[in-house]
């Protein structure tokens, strides 16, 4: 439901003061960078090596990707957002989101599943009401 | 570019059949009837810093997704419909790295040399760095070196096996052979993921790099101590296969 899509009142609940960050950007592919951009500064932080920021970079984008589709095949929306919440745990990250959706949500492919197993820890999506979907990212630090 | 009559009714028949039939070799034969199209809406992109080969696998791409969602019933010609297409993928290919293109001098030049940094780093300390020790070691800010990750991404589809100051491909061949040698234990999912037509696509090499890091959990510094190359190479091969295999996936799932 574009224009409708501000309802995230209960999630501000959620964000937490202690350094997680939000970001709220245009549901198109391009912004992706951005999303993964904001990943890689958090994971640096805690501490994640070269091959797990790489990791949760690809996991991010590929997840995101799946959401907001091909803009080619489902063109870009101005009004769609998705919103993104970065949590710190003390070895972990934790990357929530919500975007609205113009049809149904999408189904992941089986390679799709497989790359994000190899690549995060925990990973969901959640068909929500309302035309929305909800994912999560979860990835821990090694040592 | 004339196009005679009879052509163009072949060409129609052809589409009829394939909107009708979903037949694979018979799209293929129309592809390559229609590639003089490409090439010739591929050149009108050229000089702008992209390698024409790459142009035209782009606009291939557009044309195969024209033929596949081509509807014969609408009673519009091929390439009134395909050449937006082709032209639109063309435009999105400059576009979705359009901001990597635009990367400062410095942040390219820093990518290259974060390969070496990150492959000696990794020797050293017998695991992969993190952000803030390559960051001391190339002497710039952390900053500068996730904006160097991301520049990458840049290589999307440009002709990265030609080595761009870095002495990274000594061993492509054995890589090539070693799937080959992996393959003896394979699951069945992995099997037959592996054997899509989709992965089977891609370069050996990659494939090769796709089935070690998302089939075998080996991490990417562990695959490019193997394939013998940087890193930073593994890096951008892994998100060029990711971006090829989307957009084969796009273009297969494309109503037909």
């Amino acid at each position: 439901m574009p224009g409708e899509q501000n309802g995230l009142d209960e999630r501000d609940e959620q964000l937490r003061t202690g350094g997680d960050v939000r970001l709220v950007v245009p549901a198109s592919p391009e912004y992706l960078r951005l999303v993964r951009l904001t990943a890689a500064g958090m994971a640096s932080r805690l501490g994640f090596t070269f091959d797990e920021v790489e990791d949760l970079r690809i996991a991010v984008d590929e997840l995101c990707f799946h959401l907001l589709g091909d803009d080619d095949v489902v063109p870009s929306d101005e009004e769609r957002t998705m919103d993104l919440i970065y949590s710190a745990g003390a070895d972990s990250i934790t990357i929530t989101g919500r975007t609205a959706l113009s049809g149904a949500v999408p189904e992941q492919s089986e390679l799709s599943e497989q790359i994000l197993d190899a690549l995060v820890d925990e990973h969901e999506v959640t068909g929500g009401t309302n035309g929305t979907v909800t994912f999560r990212l979860k990835k821990q630090r090694e040592s | 570019m004339a196009f005679e009559a009879t052509d163009r009714n072949e060409l129609r028949s052809k589409l009829e059949e394939y909107a009708n039939t979903g037949d694979k070799e018979l799209r293929d034969e129309i592809v390559a009837s229609q590639v003089g199209l490409a090439e010739y809406l591929a050149r009108r992109f050229k000089n702008r810093g992209e390698p024409i080969e790459d142009l035209i696998q782009v606009a291939l791409l557009g044309l195969l997704k024209a033929v596949e969602r081509f509807d014969p019933s609408r009673g519009l010609e091929f390439s009134t419909f395909a050449t937006p297409t082709i032209v639109g993928e063309l435009k999105r290919h400059f576009r979705d790295k359009g901001w990597a293109v635009r990367v400062p001098r410095r942040v390219q030049e820093l990518h290259l040399r974060m390969g070496t940094v990150v492959n000696s780093l990794s020797q050293e300390l017998g695991r992969s760095p993190t952000i803030p020790e390559i960051a001391q070691r190339a002497e710039v800010s952390v900053d500068e070196v996730l904006e160097a990750m991301e520049a990458g991404r840049a290589y999307r589809f440009s002709s990265i096996d030609t080595p761009a100051g870095e002495d990274e491909d000594r061993a492509q061949s054995p890589a090539a052979g070693q799937l080959g040698e992996d393959d003896t234990g394979l699951e069945e999912v992995e099997q037959r993921m592996l054997l899509s037509p989709l992965i089977a696509s891609l370069p050996k090499r990659e494939q090769m790099i796709i089935h070690l890091r998302f089939f075998r959990g080996m991490t990417q510094s562990e695959i490019a101590a193997r394939l013998g190359i940087s890193q930073m190479h593994v890096s951008r091969l892994l998100a060029r296969s990711l971006a090829q295999l989307r957009d084969r996936a796009g273009a297969e799932a494309a109503p037909g």
